[in-house]
């Protein structure tokens, strides 16, 4: 009934909002579909010398540049 | 065997907790053994809103550690005979969970348990990550609100990335609940309805949790609002029990003018 008067309400531009915003955020996801291979490959290097409890790969951009950077958190034991 | 619930967020302070224990509780109302276990290493809070903060003796990760047994660690609750729970180490950090462990903690609680939820830390490092890994079904608390549900969305990201059911070709089962719905906000145009979330998020809706004082004051007294007849969250909690013992109980419409202060604005025009 007040549904003609709900297109500009802010419910209706939250929609928006999201749709776009999730939509970019799932297409970084799948940017690097080789992610979890990748990971996968730098433990087992890294396990040669080291113990490994766990590999993160993050995109950062800065400026001009993208990186790519990797975090390996050792095993204690 | 019993099935292997994980409650989680994108953000915190959703309801995530509340909607652990309510849930716990409501499947033990409805006669079903449950355990929840509190997963949020570090920040334990769920013995709170069950009461229970006093009984803690030992807890998850001195029990994957092998310095208790679950039957040593396990708490039975005052509400009901038919729920447990393990609480969250207070002192260490997420950093101690790992694969391994949580897979044998949740294999030996589905053997004794119909139901083991499981509270998973908000956010979406190491130990969200190994709260859903093994877990048959994942329950997604959000607030129509953007950043819940924008973060909302990154968890179900993970979900699908790191469950071990997916990675064995299966389909690990996504529910929505929406939590803290105003009717009346709704009505105005001032807060998204549970149908846009679906949309955005593209899961199935398991219910929808009204805006209700008495959860605050349920949590004050460490006893979960399902237990407040009075309480339309509460009555919200019973619903979504109901079907997570599989019963077929039609989703109510609590985003309409029927509810509360608005009925009456309402019916003054018919």
């Amino acid at each position: 009934m007040f549904g003609w008067m709900n297109e500009n309400k802010s419910a209706s531009i939250a929609k928006d909002r999201l749709t776009i915003a999730i939509m970019s955020d799932r297409q970084h996801l799948t940017e690097f579909p080789f992610m979890d291979e990748l990971k996968a490959e730098i433990m087992e290097v890294v396990k040669k010398y080291v113990g490994v409890n766990n590999v993160e790969i993050k995109k950062e951009i800065e400026g001009e540049i993208e990186a790519l950077s990797i975090e390996i958190e050792l095993s204690r034991d | 065997m019993g099935i292997v619930i994980a409650v989680i967020s994108g953000k915190g302070g959703v309801g995530k907790t509340t909607a652990t224990a309510n849930l716990g509780l409501g499947i033990a109302m409805y006669g079903k053994k449950c355990i929840v276990v509190d997963f949020d290493i570090g920040q334990r809070n769920l013995d709170m809103i069950l009461g229970l903060e006093n009984r803690v003796v030992y807890d998850l990760v001195q029990v994957m550690d092998g310095e208790a047994s679950v039957r040593q660690a396990v708490i039975k609750s005052k509400a009901n005979d038919n729920l447990h729970f393990l609480a969250a180490s207070q002192t260490k950090d997420k950093g101690v969970l790992n694969s391994e462990k949580v897979k044998v903690l949740v294999e030996s609680l589905k053997e004794t348990y119909e139901y083991v939820i499981l509270d998973s830390p908000a956010g979406i490092e190491s130990g969200f990550e190994h709260t859903i890994e093994f877990a048959d079904t994942a329950i997604v608390i959000v607030n129509p609100e953007v950043s819940s549900i924008r973060d909302a969305d990154r968890a179900i990201g993970i979900l699908d990335a790191k469950s071990q059911r997916v990675k064995e070709g299966e389909e690990v089962r996504k529910l929505l609940i929406v939590n803290r719905i105003s009717a009346e906000m709704v009505q105005n145009g001032e807060m998204l309805k549970s149908e846009d979330i679906l949309d955005i998020l593209n899961i199935t809706l398991l219910g929808k949790v009204p805006e209700d004082k008495g959860v605050i004051d349920a949590s004050n007294q460490g006893k979960p609002v399902i237990l407040n007849e009075k309480s339309i969250a509460g009555e919200a909690y019973i619903r979504i029990s109901k079907r997570l013992c599989g019963e077929d109980i039609p989703m109510k419409d609590i985003e309409s003018p029927q509810t509360g202060v608005f009925r009456k604005f309402t019916g003054m025009f018919r």
